[in-house]
């Protein structure tokens, strides 16, 4: 059987997951972590928001991994969250990027299979104009990719999957991984 | 080898801001026991013509909460689709809404993206019902009513490269 193609595949650095779950409230709880996290000019590297059905709500980062000690304790200094707001957090995840041409509800669903299959977890999903990103545990992230390559064809000529450009926004320009 | 970019911008750039209006939202939560199955009945035959522009998912107490949006037709034909199966899974239906979306170079390597826009969106008194940022990307899903005041706020907030 003829495997489905993608464009593309990627690896994060490593990474820190934040949830924060918590009832309606009149300043809106992202406005406020994500000022909160630009003011100590820590990065997000993903976001996601939505309000669940039992009409919580949840507001799920990923931070660069070096970020975390100093973010959680940011984030659980009280008075941080409104009242009744709680947060979980995990470090040492990674998100899987794959770029698939088309029909990314098969992708999803193929890469759910996968992984359940192979034990490995997913804590998050997003998808922009031609990519869908999985957050993994990031030492399961090499494994990730391994499955994602043998049941997927990617391009011959493909690009490498771990990131050998590190990004910094900074007033200081700073040299090496991470901080 | 190794790169390093340092941004400075008075206002963050932007390729555009782009809209699709008139969607609907599915809310689907998934057991973390039913992940596999639930995959599965994504990876159907009548699944690959489904045009999501926007898909998210949390990990919730139990599993992965999903958050899909999709043109209205198919919308309905999935949320039909969802009730028809014996998945335990609960879902909900919130039509009409729109999303906004962006990007921008080096967007998920620069702290303040985020900042800037929901605080932009937040300051105009819009509710954000859900939203996604991955790789260089901004998603924002709005009620469709909404998109016109969040597309001037957004380009009075951001510059958009010429």
């Amino acid at each position: 059987m003829e495997k489905v193609k993608l464009g593309g595949m990627k690896q994060s650095l490593e990474l820190c997951q934040f949830d924060l779950k918590g009832p309606d409230y009149p300043e809106r709880i992202v406005p406020r972590i994500s000022k909160l996290l630009a003011s100590r000019k820590i990065n997000i590297a993903f976001l996601t928001y939505s309000k669940l059905n039992n009409e919580s709500h949840q507001l799920t980062i990923c931070l660069n991994q070096c970020d975390f000690t100093r973010s959680s304790g940011i984030l659980n200094t009280e008075g941080t969250l409104p009242k009744g707001w709680e947060i979980q957090s995990r470090e040492h995840v990674g998100i899987l990027t794959v770029y698939p041409h088309h029909a990314p509800v098969k992708i999803i669903g193929s890469v759910m299979v996968l992984f359940a299959t192979q034990s490995l977890p997913i804590y998050g999903i997003a998808t922009s104009l031609s990519a869908v990103s999985f957050i993994t545990d990031y030492r399961s992230i090499d494994k990730g990719s391994e499955v994602i390559q043998n049941s997927f064809q990617l391009p011959d000529d493909h690009a490498p999957i771990r990131p050998e450009l590190i990004y910094y926004q900074s007033d200081e320009v700073k040299r090496g991984k991470g901080n | 080898m190794e790169t390093i970019a340092v941004y400075w911008e008075s206002r963050i750039k932007t390729y555009g801001f782009q809209r699709i209006p008139r969607l609907a939202l599915i809310e689907l939560s998934c057991p973390i026991n039913s992940i596999k199955p639930m995959g599965e009945v994504f990876t159907r035959n009548d699944m690959q013509d489904l045009k999501a522009p926007f898909i998210a998912a949390q990990e919730s107490d139990r599993g992965l909460s999903f958050v899909f949006c999709l043109p209205e037709k198919e919308g309905t034909a999935f949320h039909a689709f969802l009730e028809q199966t014996n998945m335990p899974t609960s879902h909900r239906y919130i039509y009409p809404v729109g999303i906004i979306f962006f990007h921008g170079p080096h967007f998920g390597d620069r702290y303040g993206i985020a900042e800037t826009t929901f605080s932009a969106i937040s300051k105009e008194g819009i509710e954000v019902i859900a939203s996604g940022c991955a790789a260089s990307s901004v998603y924002l899903i709005l009620a469709q009513d909404d998109l016109d005041r969040a597309e001037q706020v957004l380009t009075k907030t951001f510059e958009v490269a010429k």
